[in-house]
């Protein structure tokens, strides 16, 4: 009675089905309902058929547009099919040098993005972990947050011309006040017990800072990362039709100009796919990373 | 003065308007004692204990150990809490290893060795690599025991430690705490609502009235038992009279308002 393990089966049984999820052997499994099995409230349905119910639904709406434009429901002046849009997608690939345009648009968003999470990830963390800064920053940060990115682009080219330093600047305007609240939310919502662990075990701030806080931080962080990188292409655009002569802004906005519907469409496709892309390696990446949640 | 190890010297805690430890606690702790604080829910148990810990401040008077006011955390007094008791980043192994991250006199064979052996005594050897996330709640519980354990604290302050086990594992990890206690001379205060596990483990038990928190009785266990616990003692007669007597005081307590 004294030796817990004298007694195997008071806790074995609970203990062994922490590591072992299958049963008996390959009994035949049980019924359940196709409705029941992809509708059960919160209940996961398994990768491989999320992936699958993604694609069938997009090439359901693909294809709803195809034959709608075909069957001449909607104007293909207006609206040109994904056929076309795809064609003309390959066709600007080589007449159009879109492959640079793409590059310089992307080089932009990622330059941007850097330099707001690399100022606002230590500013926000400053501003949860001591008060006073926190107090001092979040006026100024909350005014400017509000102010729309499109009404200062006037100042902007007063300020930095019409070359790169503009279009770093909005991107930059409208990530990084957002971004630095976001990242300061994420410090708050450490629980202070993790603080408290640390401390007791001997960790100096710095070290309960750099090796708990920031650690359990980190998923939301960069989730937060993920969402902020989107913004960067709403200001892209708004960025590259004032004032450019390259990247996918320019692109869409001189197509716009001659009436290409579906060269417009395919500008905005190339922004679309890009964002699809890259947001899902940064899930796949945040899974890699984050296994334990 | 071996009577002045850890010494509550006339403590009052208010949080804004509410008094949650009575005006003028008093409290003096010997090395190597076991004490348990026994007091209804809401009491101030926790918030005592981290004033022990150095995680909060008394609104009034002083916590010494050796002498010395206690002002803020350190190894010396460990702490397991009630609740996000283990980091979900790390292994169970990992988060036993964070108990010793900061002792520098360990050699990391040393640390390896005595994250073994404590993972071994909370039953989680089998669950070394595993995350806590996929553990049971008693499980991440023993956890943070076993963290609290390798890091080796001269004071163990623990809240509730035992919750959430089952009666098997609870016996079992009894016993060991008094063994610890007294192989490595340890100083244990330890919160419980289970009054046979108060005196089944305690050399002193501190029974609280109602917030705010003040003694109502202190119930010298050791002067019955001595410092040897067994099994076969919770048969006794002594034993069941004992514990009887104990919940009376604790009915009588929760009852009282002064
Ligand atoms: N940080 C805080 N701010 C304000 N009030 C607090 C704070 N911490 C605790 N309290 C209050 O102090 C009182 C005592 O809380 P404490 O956690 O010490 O109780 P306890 O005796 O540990 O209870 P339990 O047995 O349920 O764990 C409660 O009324 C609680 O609401
Ligand atoms: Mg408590």
């Amino acid at each position: 009675m004294t030796d817990p393990v004298a007694l195997p089966h008071a806790s074995a049984p609970r203990d062994a089905a922490v590591g072992a999820s299958a049963g008996p052997a390959r009994r035949p499994r049980k019924r359940v309902p196709l409705f029941a099995r992809y509708f059960a409230f919160r209940a996961p349905i398994g990768q491989r058929a999320e992936v699958t119910i993604g694609i069938v639904a997009s090439i359901i709406v693909l294809a709803l547009w195809e034959v709608s434009v075909r069957y001449g429901w909607i104007n293909a002046l207006f609206f040109p099919p994904p056929s076309n849009i795809a064609a003309t997608l390959w066709g600007m690939l080589s007449d159009e040098n879109l492959l640079y345009h793409t590059g310089v648009s992307v080089a932009r968003v990622w330059g941007a993005f850097l330099l707001s999470a690399v100022m606002a990830i230590p500013l926000g963390i400053l501003m949860s972990c001591y008060r006073s800064v926190g107090a001092a920053c979040e006026p100024i940060v909350d005014f400017i947050r509000y102010l729309p990115v499109p009404a200062l682009v006037p100042l902007s080219i007063i300020w930095f011309g019409v070359g790169e330093e503009t279009k770093i600047f909005l991107l930059w305007l409208g990530t990084f006040f957002q971004l630095i609240l976001l990242v300061a939310d994420d410090m708050r919502r450490v629980p202070q017990e993790y603080i408290e662990i640390a401390r007791t075990v001997g960790a100096r701030p710095i070290q309960v800072l750099s090796h708990v806080a920031f650690r359990a931080m980190l998923p939301n962080l960069v989730d937060n990362l993920r969402i902020s990188l989107g913004w960067c292409w709403t200001y892209l655009i708004i960025a590259e039709i004032v004032a450019a002569d390259s990247g996918l802004g320019f692109v869409i906005w001189t197509a716009r100009r001659y009436m290409q519907t579906s060269e417009v469409m395919a500008g905005v496709v190339t922004i679309g796919l890009i964002g699809l892309v890259s947001d899902q390696l940064l899930r796949l990446l945040h899974r890699r990373m984050f296994r334990y949640l | 003065m071996a009577s002045d190890y850890l010494v509550f010297d006339g403590i009052t805690k208010n949080f804004g308007d509410l008094s949650v430890v009575a005006p003028v606690f008093d409290l003096s702790v010997k090395r190597n004692e076991f004490i348990v604080f026994l007091g209804p829910s809401g009491c101030g148990k926790t918030t005592l204990m981290r004033m022990v810990g150095g995680l909060d401040t008394p609104s009034d008077g002083e916590i010494r150990m050796e002498g010395e006011v206690i002002e803020k955390p350190d190894l010396r007094r460990g702490m397991v809490f009630q609740s996000y008791s283990s980091f979900p980043w790390l292994t169970v192994a990992g988060n036993v290893d964070f108990g010793m991250k900061y002792r520098l006199d360990l050699t990391p064979a040393k640390k390896a060795q005595r994250r073994d052996h404590y993972l071994d005594m909370v039953g989680l050897a089998d669950f070394a690599d595993t995350f806590p996330n996929k553990l049971s709640g008693g499980m991440r519980q023993r956890i943070a025991i076993a963290r609290t354990l390798a890091a080796g604290s001269e004071i163990l302050l623990m809240d509730e430690p035992f919750g959430a086990l089952d009666a098997q594992r609870r016996e079992g990890l009894q016993l060991e705490l008094r063994k610890i206690q007294a192989q490595d001379s340890k100083t244990i205060i330890f919160v419980t609502h289970d009054v046979e596990e108060a005196v089944f483990l305690a050399d002193k038990i501190v029974v609280f009235t109602k917030r705010p928190a003040r003694i109502a009785e202190i119930v010298d266990v050791a002067a019955v038992f001595g410092k040897e616990r067994t099994l076969e003692m919770r048969d006794s007669e002594t034993f069941f009279k004992l514990r009887n007597d104990v919940l009376r005081m604790v009915r009588k307590s929760a009852g009282t308002i002064q």
